[in-house]
């Protein structure tokens, strides 16, 4: 565990470095330069918080999402290796075997079109296997979708499956988790910054003669947006104290609440101006919805923990003093 | 009982407290079916306090200057989310010790709340909070029962108090009551408050119970007509009623609101137990579950905090929307998930639920109304500057 003193420099630094990087091969060096790998290899926690948070500050798109998968998967993180994420709103693996061959569908991220291999996870029985995958059979195409820049594709791959490693699902469980728990603090991030920026505007514009930060409807609006971050922060506490797949699916559905809250009430106080390309608002709002399909958006993650809850006939509180 | 005083580490205090009540289920459970009605409910939270007192249970967390075996204030809280989670107390009537204790340690005489806290405690007593009037809701500061002192107020021996409260919660139950009082100009506001602690039994109060409108008549209006007071029962200093009333915040918003998640989870696993095994209602289920996770995060945080010293003023009030919102999105839930047994069930389950999911509608309303926390969310933890 960081001293808090030590983490707040870092997260600082982190932030600034990603500002000045322009692009995503820019964004993926600045990182790197600043022992992104070695820091989630030591302590996975604070390295996932602390980068994905900045990504979501500053509306950064990286790779670094492959990396926090791969290393859930109990395998080698590299800038060579990516890994095929599942597709948009699912958290199933995204590969199948038949027979000898490994057919996949999923998301990527930038990696996805640039590394040598793709790790490539297909369920196979209760079991699940990773197939190593070479780019020449891979094949990603850029989304455009609502967040260009976002740098996701979507992804077949097929291939022989000579040598794979067995692994049962709860590596898998897990990589979710971990994959959830990134995106949820990215979220959060953007959270922030649609919240500073809505703020920034009403107390700057002036209209009846006041600041629009003085009528109620506006302070309410923003009220209710810090009240879901807060809450929102505080599910991610409990995720990183406690990580495992009910606290990740629990963070990850609380950050699609959350978003959607956040972005509807800062886009109403931004009122025509955060309705241009010319403010920044319209970044964050399309990168929270694409990160909210990752791993599955709070609506599927609800239903699938309302039917845990109801198999189990119990609703553990899996929170103690 | 074992127990190893101040140190007592909560997970060890929380097991062996489970394990001492499971082995007295019998001693403590409701003598009547649920829900009850409100003198059997007072009954039997009274009840349950004697027995914890005299076990030791209650008494851990407080201090020994008033009856207390000392320890953290989270051994108060723990416990009581442990008989939230058992239906053995109503968490809103058992949690309001957590407010009016701490008033009387802090601020009352010492030998005052040496005599009177234990009493509290033990469930030998019952005491309310007179603070809202007719005029006066969310804007406290305008109250207006007056305290006139017989003499001047530096040296009366009795002040005479005049006046009507309203929303005052088990005041028919009650034997004494932290009342605030007018004791400056008209106009003097938040300056001109004095807190006293009053005797119910004294001549010229008379209280009147209101029913709500789910049937229960938990709160009264109270009229004082030339109530006579001894000086020695002021709390804090005169005209300093201000600070009495803003210190009781940080504890309904910590532990209060923790003993109520407590009681929120089981709720929710009584609809669980019972649910249709449907997609709608799992995403009823899900969804409430989601809400009720983050509201318990951040509760625990802020127990923590508390704990640790930080004085927590205007960021409660996320805590005081989280917690009204989600005890509503509960209840909501139950009547989608339960078909009809709010609306036209008959038998006690169906009014046990109607009971309380009407009562839930109060939720954003009680303890400072949901606007009023936007309010001060938006001027305090925003920093939106002034209102119009």
């Amino acid at each position: 565990m960081m001293d808090p003193a030590d983490r707040a420099l870092l997260q600082a630094s982190v932030r600034d470095a990603l500002e000045a990087a322009d692009g995503l091969a820019a964004v993926d060096a600045a990182l790197s330069e600043l022992g992104w790998l070695e820091m989630l290899q030591a302590e996975p926690g604070d390295a996932v918080d602390i980068a994905f948070t900045a990504l979501g500050t500053t509306n950064s798109a990286a790779t670094a999402l492959d990396d926090v998968v791969v290393a859930a998967l109990g395998m080698k993180p590299s800038p060579d290796v990516a890994v095929l994420l599942p597709q948009f709103r699912t958290w199933t693996p995204p590969g199948r075997i038949d027979t000898d061959r490994c057919r996949a569908l999923g998301l990527g991220t930038a990696r996805a079109a640039l590394a040598r291999e793709m790790i490539v996870v297909c369920s196979v029985g209760l079991d699940a296997s990773a197939v190593t995958v070479p780019r020449a059979s891979v094949d990603a195409r850029p989304v455009r979708g609502i967040d260009p820049d976002a740098g996701f594709h979507i992804v077949r791959a097929e291939h022989h499956v000579a040598v794979d490693t067995r692994f049962d699902l709860t590596a898998w469980d897990m990589a979710v988790a971990a994959g959830r728990r990134a995106v949820a603090y990215q979220i959060a991030g953007a959270c922030r910054t649609m919240l500073l920026l809505a703020r920034a505007h009403a107390v700057e514009r002036v209209q009846f003669g006041r600041p629009i930060a003085a009528f109620q409807a506006v302070r309410h609006r923003l009220a209710d947006a810090l009240v879901a971050v807060e809450a929102l922060e505080a599910t991610l506490g409990v995720a990183d104290d406690d990580p495992n797949s009910l606290t990740a699916a629990l963070a990850k559905a609380t950050a699609g609440r959350t978003a959607r809250l956040v972005a509807a009430n800062c886009q109403q106080v931004l009122a025509g101006i955060g309705f241009t390309t010319d403010h920044p608002f319209h970044r964050f709002l399309k990168r929270t919805m694409a990160l909210e399909g990752l791993f599955g958006s709070a609506d599927e993650i609800a239903i699938d923990l309302g039917q845990r809850l109801l198999t189990a006939r119990r609703v553990p509180t899996l929170i103690d003093l | 009982m074992e127990h190893s005083g101040p140190g007592w580490a909560i997970a060890d205090f929380h097991d062996e407290l489970q394990t001492w009540l499971d082995g007295h289920r019998a001693e403590l459970a409701p003598p009547y079916d649920p829900p009850g009605t409100l003198d059997e409910q007072m009954a039997q939270m009274q009840r349950v306090k004697s027995l914890l007192f005299d076990a030791g249970w209650m008494r851990f967390g407080w201090p020994e200057s008033v009856g207390g075996l000392g320890g953290s204030p989270m051994l108060r809280t723990e416990l009581g989310a442990a008989l939230a989670a058992r239906d053995l107390a109503d968490p809103g009537l058992f949690s309001l010790i957590e407010v009016l204790a701490p008033t009387l340690i802090d601020f009352a005489r010492p030998a005052l709340a040496a005599e009177v806290v234990p009493r509290l405690l033990s469930g030998a007593e019952m005491w309310c909070q007179g603070f809202s009037e007719p005029g006066t809701g969310s804007d406290l500061a305008s109250l207006d029962c007056r305290a006139l002192p017989d003499g001047d107020a530096s040296t009366a021996a009795t002040w005479v108090i005049n006046g009507q409260k309203v929303w005052t919660s088990l005041a028919q139950y009650s034997d004494r009551c932290v009342l605030l009082t007018r004791t400056g100009s008209a106009e003097s506001r938040h300056r001109g408050i004095t807190a006293f602690f009053v005797d119910m039994d004294t001549p010229g109060i008379t209280v009147a119970p209101i029913e709500m409108l789910n049937g229960m008549r938990e709160f009264a209006e109270v009229f004082l007509d030339d109530v006579v007071v001894p000086a020695d029962r002021i709390l804090g200093e005169v005209d300093g009623g201000w600070a009495v009333a803003m210190s009781i915040l940080p504890y309904e918003r910590s532990s209060c609101f923790w003993q109520r998640i407590a009681y929120l989870y089981r709720r929710l696993e009584q609809v669980v137990e019972v649910a249709p095994d449907d997609e709608r209602s799992a995403e009823i289920i899900g969804n409430a579950f989601v809400q009720l996770h983050a509201l318990r995060a951040r509760s625990r945080a802020t127990q923590h905090r508390l704990a640790d010293g930080a004085t927590l003023g205007a960021a409660t009030s996320i805590d005081k929307v989280l917690v009204a919102t989600a005890e509503q999105t509960t209840y909501e839930a139950a009547r989608q998930v339960l078909r009809g047994v709010v609306e036209m069930d008959d038998r006690a389950v169906g009014d046990a639920w109607r009971t309380e999911y009407l009562y839930s509608r109060a939720a954003t309303i009680y303890g400072g109304t949901i606007e009023v926390q936007r309010n001060i969310i938006a001027r305090r933890l925003l920093d939106l500057g002034a209102d119009e």
